[in-house]
């Protein structure tokens, strides 16, 4: 596979292109393409999973054809890395369809799934949402307790001891201060060996850099977020961060969704940078696990929550990098309404389910506009794994998966997302439990979901 | 003398040419409003803004996207100048200028090129400064560019103090009251707005957009 060093040379010797041509060139690229390979776009409201394995397989050549005639945009330097066609399949080939992850009795094994697969999905509950200092260990403990926990995020947060995250010298601090609180959680819930991802305090590559630590941050087996930025665009820091992590022995995890409304046009050009962003993460920042699919623009401001035809594109994106490369596909849940409410949990449970059958694995469920404290619980992750197990015991198929979607999205689409709860107002830190009041709403979903054919044990 | 139904359709013309994205046809569009004698004023007001109000009606129903408010844009820009040609220069109304940008250690884009399209498209002139901006940055480039307002954008909890930042030096370098500045990004609430001195805020882009036509003093 084309080293990391390639793409650091490739990024400083390449074709010049100012960042506003680069995007409309994208726009057109992509256009092109939707029109090379007839790529649908949505049709029908009915169409939450993918049927058409054909499909599939245009959307993927699609994606090999993005990156090779189009390339890869460095912010950092305005120029463009271009890769030959080998270059792309090499990557394809020879990158991994399934990784080890964390270390000792803690070890798991994250794995490429397959579409309507039947075994159990890999699972992050958390977190990638705010919280503060003084929660921050007892929120890790009971991320770590969930038993199917394979992996933990880290977070983010605006005081260490006591000071305002300010500049490179306190965000060095703030990194290593955030992977001992994820330590003392993982240890305090007997899982010392559980793997522990690095979420980036800022993306400098000091700070990213500053996490690695055999003794008390990030240790072989752990991992970063390093994520391909929107519209195939890289960036030094994230780069360095890479190579060095690469040396040092942690796995990366990268944000490779499209984006619907972006440079990329609408759901059918989506569905081909879907394709092509996490292959760009396995080329330039090597990364083998891609939270995954396609999302839209306000995805994070929206005041509605998105429904079609983002769940039909995410649908033919995972099927298409399942059958057709070895990217280990995570779904990231990322509800509109916040936690605490029945609404959260409903479109938790669409993601899940969506997941499952399309062959992703689950990735830590947040609030889209998470505030301080109030961006998950670690019952939103539970519950993932309970529809998943659900969906898998009642062996639900794409065509009676999607009618379930339908059902679920009908009862979704005129909701107005709540804010919902802090951690603290719905969940039960020291007993690891929710509030009685949340526990009730969590039961009325499953019995819900039940009724439409989920089976919970 | 044009009558009205001509002036009427030279209009909806150019709004046509607007929203089908064609430089071209929003070329020969102006130039006939120009060449009949018609009021270009006027056409600004009403064909290029009436168009505009679609364009973000579309938007926001997820109908067209971000290429499209740029090809628009150029369409728009395209035709202003040829209708501004037609009149005295001091007639035409200065176009108030913002400098975007996403703040120092935060590369997260989209939320901010959204909003400066959305803005570009609703009259303003923008200078987009892309991600991870440094303060000094944001207000050299509002000096040169004789900003009206500075926009700051984040997503990351741990980069809005950035958002802080830029008003703190403002003010230490005695500039504050030359510029106003709107705060958004995901993490960003009226709240924070408030406490770091913001002039103003917007949970999304076109909110954004009726927050900088406020602070400009431009009619909504």
């Amino acid at each position: 596979m084309i080293s990391l060093l390639d793409i650091a040379e490739r990024s400083q010797k390449g074709r010049k292109m100012a960042e506003d041509s680069w995007n409309m060139s994208l726009f057109n690229k992509i256009s092109e393409l939707v029109k090379r390979y007839g790529i649908p776009n949505y049709t029908s409201d009915t169409s939450f999973l993918n049927l058409d394995d054909e499909l599939t397989e245009r959307v993927f050549h699609a994606g090999v054809d993005l990156l090779v005639e189009h390339g890869v945009y460095c912010i950092t330097t305005g120029r463009i890395i271009e890769l030959t066609r080998k270059e792309v399949l090499d990557a394809i080939n020879e990158s991994p369809s399934e990784i080890i992850v964390g270390g000792g009795k803690d070890a798991r094994v994250m794995k490429q799934r397959k579409i309507e697969g039947k075994e159990p999905l890999n699972f992050c509950p958390g977190h990638h949402a705010p919280f503060t200092e003084e929660l921050a260990p007892l929120v890790v403990k009971n991320f770590a307790q969930i038993p199917r926990t394979d992996f933990i995020e880290g977070f983010n947060f605006v005081e260490v001891d006591g000071r305002e995250i300010l500049g490179a010298p306190i965000e060095v601090y703030a990194a290593r201060r955030q992977m001992s609180w994820m330590r003392e959680g993982i240890r305090k819930a007997g899982r010392p060996g559980l793997s522990i991802v690095f979420y980036p305090i800022t993306t400098r590559a000091e700070v990213l850099m500053a996490a690695m630590d055999p003794v008390d941050g990030l240790r072989r087996g752990d991992g970063i977020l390093t994520s391909v930025l929107p519209d195939e665009k890289i960036e030094h820091d994230l780069l360095a961060a890479a190579i060095a992590c690469e040396d040092y022995g942690l796995w990366r995890i990268s944000g490779s969704f499209s984006m619907a409304g972006g440079f990329c046009g609408g759901a059918d050009g989506a569905i081909i940078e879907g394709i092509a962003k996490p292959l760009t993460a396995v080329i330039c920042y090597r990364v083998y696990v891609n939270y995954t699919g396609v999302e839209n623009v306000r995805t994070v401001s929206a005041m509605t929550i998105p429904l079609q035809p983002l769940n039909w594109a995410r649908s033919v994106v995972n099927q298409a990098l399942n059958r057709h490369t070895n990217i280990i596909c995570m779904e990231w849940v990322i509800p509109t309404a916040g936690p605490g409410t029945e609404t959260n949990l409903l479109e938790v449970a669409v993601r899940s389910i969506e997941a499952t059958i399309n062959g992703a694995n689950l990735y830590a469920p947040r609030h889209s506009r998470a505030q301080m404290n109030a961006g998950q619980t670690p019952l939103e992750g539970e519950f993932m794994v309970e529809v998943s197990d659900a969906t898998l015991a009642a062996g639900i198929d794409r065509e009676r998966g999607s009618e379930i979607l339908v059902r679920l999205a009908r009862q979704l689409k005129d909701k107005h997302p709540e804010p919902g709860m802090s951690i603290q107002e719905c969940y039960d830190l020291v007993n690891h439990r929710p509030t009685p009041e949340y526990e009730k709403i969590h039961l009325k979903v499953k019995e819900q979901l039940a009724s439409l054919g989920l089976a919970f044990t | 003398m044009a009558n009205e139904s001509e002036v009427r359709g030279a209009f909806d013309n150019l709004k046509d040419a607007i929203l089908k994205y064609d430089v071209d046809a929003a070329k020969r569009a102006a130039q006939v409003i120009v060449d009949k004698g018609m009021e270009p004023m006027l056409a600004i007001k009403e064909a290029v803004a009436g168009a505009t109000g679609i364009l973000h009606e579309r938007f926001d129903r997820g109908e067209c996207f971000l290429p499209h408010l740029v090809m628009a844009g150029d369409a728009m820009m395209a035709a202003g100048e040829i209708l501004e040609s037609a009149v005295p220069k001091e007639s035409i109304p200065a176009k108030k200028v913002v400098v975007i940008g996403t703040v120092e250690a935060d590369l997260h884009a989209v939320g901010k090129n959204i909003v400066a399209m959305i803005l570009r498209s609703g009259g303003f002139e923008v200078h987009d400064l892309g991600v991870d901006v440094k303060s000094s940055t944001f207000i050299n480039r509002a000096k040169e560019t004789k900003a009206d307002i500075i926009a700051l954008s984040c997503l990351m909890t741990t980069t809005r103090p950035y958002q802080r930042e830029v008003l703190e030096d403002l003010e230490s370098m005695g500039l504050r009251d030359s510029f106003k500045v709107i705060v958004g990004g995901g993490p960003i609430t009226p709240e924070w707005a408030k406490e770091i001195g913001a002039d103003g805020y917007g949970a999304d882009a076109l909110e954004g957009l009726a927050t900088a036509k406020r602070l400009a003093g431009i009619e909504a």
